[in-house]
């Protein structure tokens, strides 16, 4: 459930907000709602590792990679979808220790 | 403990985001360039849907205004009244050029560093010294006081600025995104830097330096042997040999022998650039005469350096007034190069002498006065700001201004400082842009002889044809009165004599309206035969592209459009034809290995065009500049004190007429040195070469391959935005002058009549965007040396299978 309302909500607000809300709604919700420290940190990840990754996805294909294929390249990677598999790590990260942060800040307040 | 987890874990969540949310060096900030909804994701773009038709609600419009997109990608703008037009044209050219507008801007202005922090410093420092900025400032002035050009360039300019308005991060081109930065407002003098920009590319530099130091090296009986005011072996001017000067000309300032033959300069810093051969360009029209539709056709191919974006953006503008099309240059309103309902016109750069340096003497090292006409005359100080990213103190210099101009001071071993002040065409108050202005909407030869006469510079071979049967070219801009040779060397600054005295009457520039020859071309070469009474230069670009296009069009009849695209890309090799059979006799009194020999037989089966397969071009092209070196390195190459290089003309003359020349000598070596001796030293050494580089002679030998033509991004950095691998012939002094980083940057031909008819592409596409179906779409047709037909259109609502979608662009 959590996952789901991370992925929802972020990604209505990531339309209108800066990048770094993939920060706050994990946390918020790891907050909130009752979770444990592994889940808190795996779901965090995944819902912001999955909502960059197909919005993403949705972005390269659309345009026949014509962007990411060339950014990949400047960055050294081989393709848009690795470099896809990068972003997606990446923006998990950030959601996960969010996450985790949020259900550590519950239990230090609880 | 509890709360020490959760203190650590958000620490090291910020951290993260920290870290991610700033830019380390060159990488730009992470979290924002990978997020799918902020980064370069949002940067891949797909094909415009064909059938879309979008309306934009846009503040200080007038009127509505249409533009109607062709398959292509080219605007054409429909509007009904100045301001709108070009409001509309600033919006769509940012729309697509916007990061390519900014940075050349910034690079015009010396702002780059700003930007791209201390790499571009020295760039930057050279524009402030040449006072680019000055110039711009000079110019906006006057271009804000007419109330032509003032309406179009607010019109512009907030045509520019309600597109970047409405931008959010996520839009912005993926340059800003790379380099961590944002677009900012738009301003009208960015289109006075954006001339000035192309004033220094194209008339921006001189080789008195160079040549002040081989004067007092060698004297002046050896400049005036190896450095002749006129091409000894061959010339084939502009304005054909033996055009009537039908004016009485100004008296012209008395020619004296007095020269600064004092300096000897190292020329450490800054280091002039010499201007890179394939700077250049071809234009030409065929009179009724020698066309198949009974009207002129006219063309056009601008060389430039190839980048990506390409340094125009076509486009087609229509007012009650005006319709014209052709291509602008992203920054600056109206149409550089085209054609409208009655007239096409097309540009090839002059090379006049518009850029003298003067040496000054100051009273002090405050250099708040300097000597002139005996006695001290007062300075002016500008001071250069100069933000440099990453510092947060900002750069401050004052530069000095004399009457001649900006001071530049060049260090020299023997000599101490020495202080140049740079007398320059792109410090000349005028409003240049009237000029395409008036062309946009010239319908005969009288409003295009009216329009040029407001040019100022860089001065421009405007070529020009009318459907009402007329052909004609003027070598055109504001050129200095000068007595003979003045600007070849370092002038006196201390003396009123060595002063620009006044301009040519812009009339009596040279021109020819319907010669006999039944055409007109320019081709960068020399501008008049020996009799015009007045001094532009004393050199000026190679003849041999200009040869080859005068006998081509000399031979011409019944020409249609493609008859002239063929010429355009045309790669016979005229300087192989002229010297190839000599070199090649020489070599057969001499006996070679079988590696030698093979290159040799090459060179004997060539027909002397310069075919992208061939691989006999790859050996000459190397050869020559090979041959060049043995002939003249030894005398002129000096790192002390830098010396320019007598004319390929002037070796060619050498070769075939006074073979027994001294120079042919290497004075470096104990023995006697004769033309043979360098002729097949610097055949081995050419041969050599290409087998380092390439191996043993293969097809990887191809004229294609050796010459390897790269079109950069505009980054000259981001190698991933650059076009792939291309197969081109041609090079340098072939009239498809396609080199490995210059050539044309657009190729036109229109026939005039009822209607014109006209074609065009360039290296490219409108898009700037990397991720854009319309960033490469032309490249495949200009390789194959082809064009597209121009989409003309009296209306909007014209019907014409290439129109796809339509954008309305409505007063908010």
């Amino acid at each position: 459930m959590n996952f789901v309302i991370i992925f929802i909500v972020t990604a209505i607000l990531q339309f209108f907000t800066p990048w770094w809300t993939v920060a706050l709604i994990p946390f918020v919700i790891a907050a909130w709602r009752p979770t444990t420290s592994l889940k808190s940190f795996a779901t965090g990840f995944l819902a912001i590792a999955l909502l960059w990754f197909l919005y993403g996805l949705y972005l390269h294909i659309s345009s026949q990679g014509s962007m990411s294929n060339k950014i990949a390249e400047i960055f050294s990677l081989p393709n848009g979808i690795l470099l896809l598999i990068v972003t997606a790590i990446v923006g998990g990260l950030v959601g996960g220790l969010s996450g985790l942060s949020g259900y550590f800040a519950r239990k230090a307040t609880a | 403990m509890k709360f020490v987890k959760a203190v650590l874990s958000v620490i090291v969540a910020i951290g993260l985001v920290y870290a991610l949310n700033r830019p380390w060096g060159k990488v730009p900030a992470l979290g924002s360039f990978l997020s799918p909804f902020t980064g370069f994701w949002q940067n891949g773009e797909k094909l415009a849907d064909p059938g879309a038709e979008i309306e934009l609600k846009l503040d200080s419009l007038k009127d509505e205004v249409t533009i109607r997109f062709d398959d292509t990608g080219v605007p054409h703008i429909f509007a009904k009244n100045d301001f709108d037009l070009f409001y509309a044209q600033g919006y769509i050219t940012a729309k697509d050029r916007l990061w390519q507008m900014d940075v050349q801007t910034r690079a015009a202005s010396g702002r780059l560093s700003e930007v791209l922090g201390p790499a571009t410093f020295e760039l930057d420092q050279r524009s402030r010294r040449l006072g680019m900025a000055y110039g711009a400032e000079v110019n906006i002035k006057i271009a804000l006081s007419d109330p032509k050009s003032r309406e179009a360039l607010l019109g512009y300019t907030a045509g520019v600025n309600a597109y970047i308005n409405q931008l959010s991060p996520k839009d912005y081109p993926v340059e800003f995104k790379l380099l961590s930065y944002k677009p900012e407002p738009w301003k009208p003098i960015n289109t006075m830097y954006m001339l000035e920009q192309m004033t220094l590319t194209l008339a921006g530099r001189s080789n008195n330096l160079n040549m002040s130091n081989i004067l007092k090296k060698y004297g002046s009986e050896v400049v005036n042997d190896l450095f002749p005011d006129y091409p000894m072996f061959q010339e084939s001017p502009i304005i054909p040999a033996g055009t009537p000067w039908n004016f009485t000309p100004v008296a012209i300032p008395e020619n004296k022998p007095g020269n600064t033959k004092d300096t000897v300069l190292t020329n450490e810093y800054p280091k002039e650039e010499p201007k890179p051969e394939g700077i250049g360009s071809n234009n030409w029209a065929v009179g009724p005469g020698k066309s198949k539709t009974g009207y002129p056709i006219l063309a056009n191919d601008p060389h430039l350096e190839l980048t990506l974006p390409s340094i125009w953006y076509q486009v087609q503008l229509h007012s009650p007034d005006m319709n014209v099309y052709g291509v602008s240059l992203p920054g600056i309103p109206s149409v550089i190069i085209g054609f409208n309902q009655n007239i096409a016109w097309g540009v090839t750069n002059v090379d006049a002498d518009v850029f003298d340096q003067y040496k000054i003497t100051f009273k002090d090292t405050t250099q708040n006065s300097y000597w002139f006409d005996n006695q001290w005359k007062p300075t002016r100080k500008r001071e250069e700001v100069i933000y440099i990213k990453g510092q947060s103190e900002p750069f401050r210099e004052n530069v000095t201004y004399t009457h001649h101009g900006p001071i530049t001071a060049y260090t020299d071993d023997s000599n101490g400082t020495i202080n140049l002040a740079t007398r320059w065409i792109g410090h000349e108050p005028g409003n240049s842009f009237l000029t395409f202005y008036d062309l946009n909407r010239a319908k005969n030869y009288d409003d295009y002889r009216s329009a040029l006469a407001k040019y100022v510079g860089p001065a421009q071979n405007f070529v020009f044809a009318d459907n009402g049967k007329n052909i004609a070219i003027t070598v055109n801009g504001k050129l200095p009165l000068k007595r003979k040779e003045q600007g070849k060397f370092l002038l006196d600054g201390t003396n009123p004599d060595d002063d620009w005295k006044g301009w040519i009457p812009a009339a009596q520039n040279p021109f020819v309206k319907n010669p006999p020859r039944g055409f007109v071309s320019s081709a960068n070469q020399s501008s008049t035969d020996q009799t015009y009474p007045y001094y532009i230069n004393w050199i000026f670009a190679p003849s041999e592209r200009a040869i080859r296009i005068n006998e081509r069009l000399e031979k011409m009849t019944a020409a249609n459009a493609d008859s002239l695209r063929m010429l355009q890309n045309d790669n016979f090799n005229v300087l192989a034809r002229t010297v190839l059979p000599k070199l090649l006799s020489i070599l057969q009194t001499t006996p070679l290995s079988a590696t030698y020999k093979a290159a040799q037989q090459v060179l004997t089966d060539w027909n002397y065009q310069n075919s992208p397969d061939a691989i006999a071009p790859s050996i000459f092209e190397e050869w020559m500049p090979a041959l060049k070196s043995a002939v003249w390195d030894d005398e002129f190459d000096s790192p002390k004190a830098p010396m320019a290089y007598p004319s390929r003309d002037r070796l060619v003359y050498m070769i075939l007429k006074q073979p027994n020349e001294k120079w042919f000598n290497n004075i470096k070596t104990p023995q006697t040195e004769t033309l043979t001796d360098v002729t097949v030293s610097s055949f081995k050494t050419a041969v050599d070469t290409l087998i380092a580089r390439h191996g043993a002679m293969s097809p990887s030998w191809q004229w294609s391959e050796v010459k390897n033509t790269e079109i950069r991004h505009l980054s000259r950095s981001l190698k991933a935005f650059n076009a792939p691998h291309l197969k081109l012939g041609g090079g340098s002094g072939i009239v498809n002058a396609i080199t490995k980083r210059n050539g044309p940057s657009w190729r036109m031909v229109v026939e005039l009549g009822p209607t014109p008819k006209a074609y065009g592409i360039y290296p490219g596409g409108q898009s700037g965007n990397p991720g854009s179906p319309y960033y490469l779409n032309l490249l495949d047709k200009w390789e194959k040396g082809e064009l597209n037909e121009l989409i003309y259109l009296s209306s909007p609502d014209q019907k014409n299978q290439h129109l796809t979608s339509r954008v309305i662009l409505k007063k908010k």
